[in-house]
């Protein structure tokens, strides 16, 4: 057998026998919620936009209901593997709430298939980014099959930005290539999270001139904005504060040097001082795409401004890394241990029951070991011993972010490229302006 | 040259914003409600810390915690009103109400409905001595009211020894208290003072005290109005608690920025090294 097809295959078993075991009671949570409410045909953003409502009004508070955020696309990922389970298992749902800071109620014996069926996508998207890298460089790809924090993050607890990484790393490729409606249509579904979006501008700059090639590129980009501009159009206020305001209103904090936040009991005074690492953001991001934009070659340019927008954008969750995490890999300049610290950073903020449910809960004698450990780490968390560390990591994180940042940056500096490129980007502007 | 700016103002970024928690604590976060997580609000005054807990939550509703003069960043619980376990007109104000919460600076207003019934309670702190928790009802209503601590040594002179089993105190408008916290090495005392003559005082019995005191009522309104005092009796043993981080993190922000300076300087040099011994 080739050694692709082997090695991607042993990365499905390991996930596959992992996956119904565990799960990020929230965000698998969310993700089943959704596919449910999608299926029986309701509106996904209508209904978290009803919950921060309820919840504002209650509170008197700018507090959003945390939901379905992201890209509408995304969802119709999860729900035919939603609709499967449902064919075998009955509609009744069997992971009930959950939505932090509530634990989720399980129905079991059902729970751990539906858990499986909503990881699926997400394993598959990791499988096909072990079968694409082991086409470029077979080492690698086998460091991504079984890099403890990848297997963690989309095995066990079931998040999804190995879709984000696939659809990055397929854009990178297909610009390679010169394929540049795909490039963008990859580009356009990347954005199922939301953080991607700081690599336009560098895809914009890097064609800038070349305008049949842009155009290319923007309309693969804009078939996947279709679904955007219909609910902007049929459900504009839900999707609007869905997306814009709860992203905008999110507050700071994550495996970051702003993660102090949280002990600033303070949310109107939090909202606020997060305005000030959005604002560096955009300029880091602008920055680092027009001055280095061309002058890199494209893998360092995607990763000089994605790891610009780690380090200074407000929010950085534990799992953000995983979406660059092949293009780290492809990338002799980056150090592939940078998985390290979000990796360790899981089990510092995490509650216990993150890493129990449903093995744990479904007998009484694990569920009464879960209950033990976990009544240690809630001491542990509220006298504080934990944000210690916990904020010790974030900034370290945040410093071998920048120490990968210069190191990509670097490489332009000795090759000289980069004037060269901002010459002939204003000369293309003043010729614009003439 | 440009890239060791960045450096530059990254390390200074950072060292400078992990002092925001202590500057917010000192100079912000006194003498106003302020709200934070899905709906929780604080209250911290020189000489009280209250918490209101969010929507979600029954217990601290508020909890009323005093500072005491000799360790400013302790906070010891005086005593804790719960919705889990209080009623109006046999209604639990946790299961059975809605409630939306509005802050004034000075006056949390907790607003609990249900068809034919609206409660309000304010969280008054405007003096600087004492926490008012008021009741205003659209009706007369029969109220029950449930007030916890860990542990009551005493409730209006009355101990353990005097009352094993729960008891009915006599009634008054006046409840005063006393309690341990053998952390602080300290003895504390409260206070109790109710606007109206409540129908029944009960207090129940738990280990070596007292965990409730619950006040039953009939009328439109009722105010609790609450102060306590801790004094030192022994000598305290530092303990650390959530309070000390904001002091806590810019240490750790200045170590960890050193390390990695070091680190990076280690690793330039490191380099150079290598790079002459190639030549």
């Amino acid at each position: 057998m080739e050694r692709r097809i082997k090695i991607s295959l042993v990365a499905l078993a390991v996930r596959l026998a992992i996956a119904p075991f565990f799960m990020h009671a929230g965000d698998l949570g969310t993700i089943y919620e959704s596919s449910a409410i999608v299926l029986s045909g309701g509106n996904l953003y209508n209904f978290v936009y009803q919950q921060t409502l309820q919840m504002q009004h209650a509170a008197g508070l700018p507090v959003f209901f945390e939901g379905y955020a992201y890209h509408p696309l995304l969802i119709y990922f999860f729900v035919p593997f939603y609709w499967i389970y449902t064919v075998i298992a009955g509609p009744t749902p069997v992971i009930i709430g959950g939505h932090f800071p509530n634990l989720p109620v399980l129905i079991y014996p059902w729970a751990p298939f539906a858990i499986l069926m909503m990881k699926m996508p997400i394993i598959l998207a990791d499988v096909a980014v072990v079968y694409v890298l082991s086409g470029i460089d077979v080492k690698k790809a086998e460091l991504y099959a079984f890099c403890p924090y990848i297997v963690f993050i989309s095995a066990v607890w079931g998040m999804f930005d190995a879709i984000v990484a696939i659809f990055l790393l397929l854009s990178y490729l297909t610009f390679t290539k010169s394929s540049y409606a795909m490039c963008g249509l990859m580009f356009g579904l990347s954005l199922m999270k939301l953080y991607t979006v700081v690599l336009l501008p560098l895809y914009v700059i890097r064609l800038f001139g070349k305008w049949r090639q842009l155009g290319e590129f923007l309309l693969g980009f804009l078939i996947t904005l279709i679904p955007v501009a219909y609910y902007l159009v049929f459900s504009p206020a839900a999707f609007w504060n869905v997306l814009v305001g709860f992203q905008g209103s999110r507050v700071m904090g994550g495996v970051n040097l702003y993660n102090f936040i949280w002990i600033v009991p303070d949310v109107r005074f939090d909202i606020l001082l997060s305005l000030l690492p959005s604002i560096l953001l955009v300029v880091g991001v602008v920055y680092v795409a027009v001055k280095y934009g061309r002058g890199l070659p494209l893998l360092e340019a995607i990763l000089a401004v994605m790891l610009v927008s780690f380090l200074f954008g407000k929010v950085m969750n534990e799992q953000f890394l995983v979406s660059i995490f092949p293009l780290i890999l492809l990338c002799k300049k980056c150090d592939r241990r940078l998985w390290v610290a979000p990796f360790v950073f899981i089990f510092l903020r995490s509650p216990f029951y993150y890493f129990a449910i449903p093995i744990l809960w479904a007998s009484p004698y694990f569920y009464d070991l879960y209950f033990q450990a976990d009544t240690i780490w809630r001491l542990l968390q509220t006298e504080g011993y934990l944000m210690i560390p916990m904020y010790a990591v974030g900034v370290a994180f945040s410093l071998l972010i920048l120490w990968n940042l210069l190191q990509v940056l670097k490489s332009t500096h000795s090759t000289a490229a980069e004037p060269a490129f901002s010459r002939s980007f204003s000369r293309a502007l003043r010729i614009r302006r003439r | 040259m440009r890239f060791k700016s960045l450096t530059t103002f990254v390390v200074v970024y950072i060292i400078a914003l992990s002092f925001i928690p202590l500057i917010h604590q000192t100079l912000i976060a006194q003498g106003s409600w302020l709200g934070y997580g899905t709906g929780a609000y604080a209250f911290q005054s020189p000489s009280y810390f209250v918490l209101f807990n969010d929507p979600s939550d029954g217990s601290s509703k508020p909890n009323i915690h005093v500072n005491p003069s000799f360790a400013p960043n302790e906070r010891i619980s005086l005593v804790e009103f719960s919705d889990w376990t209080s009623y109006v007109d046999g209604y639990n104000l946790f299961n059975d109400f809605n409630v939306t919460l509005r802050a004034s600076p000075k006056i949390l207003d907790a607003t609990y409905t249900r068809p034919g019934l609206v409660l309000h309670k304010f969280i008054d702190l405007s003096s600087p001595n004492s926490v008012i928790v008021k009741f205003v009802a659209n009706k007369e209503v029969s109220a029950h009211f449930e007030m916890w601590k860990w542990i009551f040594t005493s409730v209006n002179s009355i101990t353990i020894r005097d009352a094993p089993k729960p008891a009915v105190l006599p009634i008054s408008t006046d409840i005063d208290f006393t309690f341990n916290d053998q952390t602080q090495a300290a003895v504390g005392s409260g206070e109790i003072s109710l606007s109206r003559v409540p129908t029944q005082i009960e207090v129940w019995p738990f280990e070596n005290g007292f965990n409730r005191v619950t006040v039953d009522f009939i009328n439109s309104e009722m105010t609790f109005n609450v102060s306590g005092f801790v004094a030192e009796v022994g000598q305290a043993t530092f303990t650390w608690n959530y309070a000390y981080l904001p002091y806590v993190l810019p240490a750790i922000a200045i170590l960890v920025v050193a390390i990695y300076l070091l680190a990076e300087r280690h690793g330039k040099k490191d380099k150079d090294l290598t790079r002459r011994s190639r030549r």
